[in-house]
């Protein structure tokens, strides 16, 4: 008698984790699936893409990818992109590696109100802005340019970067930081020779984390770009045509902008939670 | 913070600041008033601009237009915030319980996140095509009669509900499991102990651990489904008729296409007032808690 309490309490861990796979599994699935059919769509030859019932087995055909790189338009959106995900992350952490390292570091005059502006800063919805400096970008000359692009992201990305790089800058032991001062080193040797170097790994997850943003972000360059230094992801959008739908360019131009990004988060992996948590959580 | 020797200190620190002001002030301050100041004018991108004092937030708030906008923003982020809340914390519960391959499941559900707003409209707007869409071709084949999806106005707003679910419950997903593990294990086994079940633990232990983490997320979520453009822009573009016409859509809609200047921005502020109210409101629920601001 003793021993079937046991054995059923045995019983109910393994259908609780089995149950607990079958709902993991079908979370996966549906989160996949759709990624799955773009892919599906963009390697199939034109007669067979939208065929009813579909081919589930097919041999992948490339040609399109080929082709919207040929074009030339996409190649140059795409290019666009890196630009202004480099410039915009550049000025990004060397805007807010600072500042985080003045909020950790001193007792900052204002500081909840500091905290309050990078908050309603990131919280402001776009055309709040985007249509100002849309007027001021046509007067100056920034419309359509890349540094005007990588310039007004930064109300987002700044924000932004100053939460994580916060996080990391204050798992730097204090004490080492004093000791930098008293051995003679200005603040600014102390941010640069002890903080940086040990906050490595942090910063350079913030780096990609805000690049992933910036590389995704739609509003903004649908309003402040028009042909010179168009975004990736206005490209894509740009196969929507008059007539009809591009479908098979625009599944192949989504693949390949959502491919970098992947590998990019692949490669941060480990500092993604902080990273998507905003530092809240360690 | 405590050991801060005189206000030398404090000085320096204001000197890192400098850049993020200057940026600050720039890209979120010079616009919000430069938005103030149009908004009292008539300014079409053309010559004309008169003063006409709060005529355009007259015309803008008895407009039915603005109502239904402001509403349906509402509608949408309510109705995605709870669903992805409740989906997202589900999620975290269950794949806590895997103890191998936890790892793997996480990362995999991550993907959606890594998507621009953009890519996942267009590519649900193939989902949920009435022809060529995989799932109007199950519901054929099964038998059932094709569904309207993004093209009926009686599913407008839940089909956009649904594609940010697949979009965003992953954030919500990671923060709950990020806050389920570093949650303390005594608290739980005591609970287990003294006989709770699941669903006692979970609401008279576990949630009351995660309240900051729930206000956290509750915070960006909030925040970034006001904001909500790509998603419809790239779906319905605010169709069918004004079903699924967010403010933010209204906006590009005003400004870019029919040169609104003023009027659009007049929506922004009066919509930025909202959005801001509402952040402070859910930070003021969390003060002390929430390590954000």
């Amino acid at each position: 008698m003793s021993q079937q309490p046991r054995l059923t309490r045995k019983n109910r861990q393994r259908l609780e984790l089995s149950t607990a796979w079958g709902v993991a599994i079908i979370a996966i699935g549906l989160t996949l699936f759709p990624l799955y059919w773009l892919f599906v769509i963009s390697t199939k030859k034109p007669v067979d893409a939208f065929k009813t019932p579909p081919d589930l087995i097919y041999i992948p055909d490339f040609s399109k990818y080929v082709e919207i790189w040929q074009q030339g338009s996409f190649a140059a959106a795409f290019f666009n992109s890196v630009i202004v995900v480099g410039l915009g992350v550049v000025l990004a952490i060397v805007i807010a590696a600072p500042a985080a390292y003045a909020i950790v570091r001193f007792r900052v005059r204002a500081g909840r109100w500091l905290a309050l502006w990078l908050l309603l800063a990131y919280a402001l919805p776009e055309f709040l802005f985007v249509i100002p400096m849309y007027v001021l970008y046509q007067q100056i000359g920034l419309f359509d340019t890349q540094i005007g692009l990588a310039l007004i992201y930064q109300v987002f990305a700044v924000p932004f970067a100053i939460w994580l790089i916060q996080a990391f800058f204050s798992e730097v032991p204090r004490d080492l930081g004093d000791a930098a001062r008293v051995d003679g080193c200005t603040e600014l040797q102390s941010l640069v020779r002890v903080y940086l170097p040990l906050a490595a790994p942090g910063i350079a997850a913030t780096a990609v984390l805000v690049g992933i943003v910036m590389w995704n972000e739609v509003t903004i360059a649908l309003s402040l770009t028009f042909d010179e230094s168009r975004t990736v992801t206005i490209a894509v959008a740009s196969y929507r045509g008059y007539a009809a739908m591009r479908w098979q360019e625009m599944a192949a131009a989504s693949v390949t902008a959502i491919i970098p990004m992947l590998i990019f988060a692949l490669v941060a992996q480990r500092y993604l939670v902080k990273g998507l948590t905003f530092g809240a959580v360690k | 913070m405590t050991h801060d020797p005189g206000g030398t200190r404090t000085d320096r620190g204001t000197r890192f600041l400098i850049p993020l002001l200057v940026i600050l002030g720039l890209t979120s301050l010079y616009p919000t008033f430069y938005s103030l100041y149009m908004s009292v004018f008539d300014w079409n991108w053309g010559q004309r601009f008169n003063f006409v004092g709060l005529e355009n937030y007259l015309e803008l708030l008895s407009s039915e237009r603005f109502q239904i906008s402001l509403w349906n923003t509402f509608v949408f982020t309510i109705g995605a915030v709870a669903v992805e809340l409740i989906l997202g914390l589900s999620l975290a519960l269950v794949v806590n319980r895997l103890s191998r391959g936890a790892a793997v499941v996480r990362t995999l559900l991550l993907v959606p996140l890594m998507v621009s707003g953009i890519i996942v409209a267009l590519i649900w707007k193939v989902i949920l095509d009435p022809t060529i869409g995989p799932v109007n071709l199950v519901l054929r084949q099964i038998g059932l009669p094709p569904l309207g999806f993004l093209g009926d106005p009686a599913m407008g707003m839940a089909s956009i509900i649904l594609i940010d679910t697949w979009w965003q419950t992953a954030f919500v997903f990671i923060v709950f499991s990020a806050g389920l593990q570093a949650l303390p294990r005594e608290p739980l086994e005591a609970a287990e102990v003294d006989g709770a079940g699941f669903f006692a633990r979970l609401r008279y232990v576990i949630l009351p651990m995660l309240k900051p983490i729930i206000l956290v997320i509750l915070l960006f979520r909030t925040i970034d489904c006001m904001k909500v453009f790509a998603i419809i822009f790239g779906t319905t573009g605010g169709g069918p008729l004004t079903t699924t016409e967010s403010v933010q859509v209204l906006a590009y809609r005003v400004a870019f296409k029919q040169q609104g200047m003023s009027l659009s921005m007049t929506a922004m502020v009066i919509f930025a007032a909202v959005v801001l109210v509402l952040v402070m409101a859910i930070r003021r629920a969390g003060r002390s808690e929430n390590p954000v601001g």
